[in-house]
């Protein structure tokens, strides 16, 4: 077995411990800090990837094998420019103004940090504006806004149209989620996507930057 | 001796006191010494008359409470049923719990056309096969009668399709001693001889008496040729509440606790020792429908009641399961088989039969089969209770995750999550993805299920030695009924 599928087996086995050795032991022998992410982290978390939509892993294996990649990308990240590292999408994600919720908005980031993606988790309560300025900072392809509640789920209609005035709507994918919302919610106020879970809400993610 | 079952971690449940289940032993003594049982069979007479019954107009027999308790002493507390391969499989003692189908229903609830018509011989093996493939389905009756056998040759054909088809214990229904001696034939050549099955029992057999407090030829019959064998036996009788035992619950309990002691007494006076399960059904009668119906309430106390009595007693016990009065596989159906399935579970009953019957067990259902295999899953999880050392109290992990955190990606979530019980047929998927899976309901899923299991499973073949020599003693008893029906 070479050393870059070992690796990816550690990953699928979410062996963090065993996957920042392997992967400081590569960077030691010189190989290719992109195609230790590719090859190795990646890889194994593509498998991982298809284990779960399969019924094969769960939920909480998957965090593991996550944990396990990213141990390996923090090691390699000072080895890489910014624009080169390999990423799924960046997703920009917050609970909207006045809710305070946030296990499934959690339980969202999670999903898609380990499928690949650059995810800024803004946290929770946040107003129009700070989605706003989070996007001229962050420039994300996605922003995902999170509502557990009816009343504040109509700020996420505010923050749709905080985006539009500043002429950044057509920039970045607006996808929504949380007990109360719905698709025909979402057709409502303008949203692109809508996801019923974190699952979903990934393959929503690939979907609308493909 | 106490009465009540010990399940995991603590968990502990049990229907009677030891001082109720004391004045219930002693009202059958009594039953048993003043009423005595009409018993139509010489031999077992006379092993009573020599032991020191009295005996009154050639078979009406009164036990003297001495007998009881000296066949108590001599009765193992423990019997365990091997699989086809020899290994240990059930082991019935203790609190613990084993799950298995029924025999002898008229009708198939066809999965797949609805229809509710005969069983023929490919329906039972086609059962026995999904049998075989569940996990929760600890052993196997024979299902169905088949519609086309020699009515004479069924309890035989039904024992042939069973070895057959799966590896799994069974418990038997024989006609009669005949019958029950080519079934310990069939056995034999299966494990590999009657010595072998002898030490290793492969199956148990089911006999009665006939309530009230008789005891028909046959039932005895069967009851010696499983003493002198040692193929372990009951003697349970299928009470009928408000017609063949007392209507009150506890009347039920007296009189079918009389009636499996006396069967007890002739078991262990034939051979010491033989392995005997002990318990009772009861179906009370409903008083509009003249039905005799299964899993009411007062069904369900009654085993409860009677596992407390095995317990006192220190026997393995017997009784029912995941059975309804219901004649398709609806709502009523569920409520009813899973109430029974969680109870008798908890009451510690070692092996429960008639998982899969329908409409007071004229009808079976393979639908009602595969969901309580589910329901069993459940239920076993349920009696491991709640494990309380250091690693599953979690302290360090909430410390690790704190106020606000997420314990989903912590450690102590990914090592322990799988101990948890997975549903295998229920669906656990919001409302989109269940409708992208095509909003099938239970039911629905339980027939694609058995649709997959047939069209996947093979169990373990016998050799075809074994089947020719199971083939050659079907034909021998055909023989002796001068050829075909």
């Amino acid at each position: 077995m070479s050393d870059f599928s070992s690796l990816a087996e550690l990953v699928i086995n979410g062996n963090y411990n065993g996957a920042k050795d392997l992967t400081q032991k590569l960077i030691d022998s010189g190989a290719d800090p992109i195609e230790i992410i590719n090859q190795g982290l990646m890889a194994g978390m593509d498998v991982v990837g298809v284990r779960f939509k399969a019924g094969d892993m769960f939920v909480p294996e998957v965090m593991m094998s996550a944990r396990a990649m990213s141990t390996g990308i923090e090691l390699l990240k000072p080895l890489i420019a910014d624009s080169d590292m390999p990423s799924a999408g960046k997703v920009l994600i917050g609970t909207v103004k006045g809710d305070l919720h946030d296990i499934g908005k959690k339980l969202v980031v999670m999903m898609l940090e380990s499928a690949g993606f650059d995810v800024v988790d803004l946290g929770v309560d946040i107003d129009p504006d700070a989605f706003v300025n989070a996007v001229k900072e962050h420039s994300p392809q996605v922003i995902g806004l999170s509502a557990l509640l009816t009343t504040t789920m109509l700020s996420m209609k505010d923050t749709i149209e905080a985006l539009k005035e500043e002429g950044l709507r057509d920039k970045v994918k607006v996808i929504i989620g949380g007990a109360p919302i719905s698709q025909s919610f979402a057709d409502e106020i303008g949203a692109d996507g809508y996801a019923s879970d974190a699952g979903t809400a990934t393959e929503l993610c690939r979907n609308l930057i493909a | 001796m106490g009465v009540g079952s010990s399940h995991g971690n603590g968990l502990f449940f049990r229907t009677l006191t030891e001082k109720q289940a004391e004045e219930i032993h002693l009202a059958s003594c009594q039953i048993l010494e003043d009423t005595g049982m009409v018993i139509h069979h010489e031999e077992a007479v006379e092993l009573l008359r020599q032991a020191g019954a009295h005996v009154e107009k050639g078979n009406r027999v009164y036990f003297p409470s001495s007998l009881v308790k000296k066949a108590l002493q001599t009765a193992p507390s423990r019997v365990t049923l091997y699989n086809r391969k020899g290994e240990a499989a059930l082991h019935l003692e203790g609190s613990n719990v084993y799950f298995g189908t029924g025999s002898d229903t008229l009708n198939y609830l066809d999965p797949f056309t609805f229809e509710r018509r005969s069983w023929t011989k490919a329906d039972v093996a086609n059962a026995i096969r999904i049998c075989d493939k569940l996990p929760n389905i600890d052993f196997v009756m024979s299902m169905g009668l088949l519609s086309d056998a020699d009515p004479r040759m069924i309890n035989r054909e039904q024992y042939a399709i069973m070895v057959q088809n799966t590896e799994k214990p069974q418990v038997v229904i024989a006609e009669d001693g005949a019958t029950l001696q080519d079934i310990i034939e069939m056995a034999a050549c299966a494990v590999g001889g009657k010595e072998q099955l002898r030490h290793k029992p492969l199956f148990m057999i089911y006999t009665e008496p006939t309530s009230p407090l008789q005891h028909p030829k046959e039932s005895i019959e069967k009851l010696l040729i499983a003493a002198e064998n040692g193929v372990p036996s009951n003697f349970a009788c299928g009470g009928v509440a408000g017609a063949s035992v007392p209507t009150t619950v506890a009347g039920a309990l007296v009189q079918a606790n009389a009636e499996a002691l006396s069967g007890l007494v002739i078991h262990q006076l034939k051979a010491p020792g033989a392995p005997f399960v002990y318990g009772y059904g009861n179906s009370p009668l409903d008083m509009r429908s003249m039905q005799a119906v299964y899993g009411t309430p007062e069904a369900v106390l009654f085993q409860g009641g009677a596992v407390d009595l095995a317990h006192y007693y220190q026997l393995p016990s017997w009784g029912y399961a995941g059975c309804s009065n219901s004649k398709v596989c609806d709502e009523q159906a569920i409520a009813e088989s899973t109430m029974f399935t969680l109870m008798g579970a908890l009451q510690g009953c070692n092996i429960m039969h008639d998982v899969f019957y329908m409409e007071f067990g004229i009808t079976g259902s393979l639908e009602l089969l595969v969901i309580s295999n589910e329901v069993i899953g459940r239920t076993r999880r349920l009696l491991k209770g709640i494990d309380t050392d250091k690693e599953s109290l979690g302290v360090e992990a909430i410390k690790r995750v704190g106020p606000g955190g997420n314990f989903l990606g912590d450690d102590h979530t990914a090592k322990h999550f799988r101990d948890n019980w997975f549903p295998d047929l229920s669906d656990f998927n919001n409302y989109e993805n269940w409708t992208a899976d095509g909003s099938k309901t239970m039911i629905d899923r339980a027939r694609d299920r058995i649709k997959l299991i047939l069209e996947t499973h093979q169990p373990k073949p016998v050799s075809e030695e074994v089947k020719a020599q199971i083939e050659e003693i079907l034909r021998k008893a055909q023989e002796k009924f001068g050829g075909k029906f």
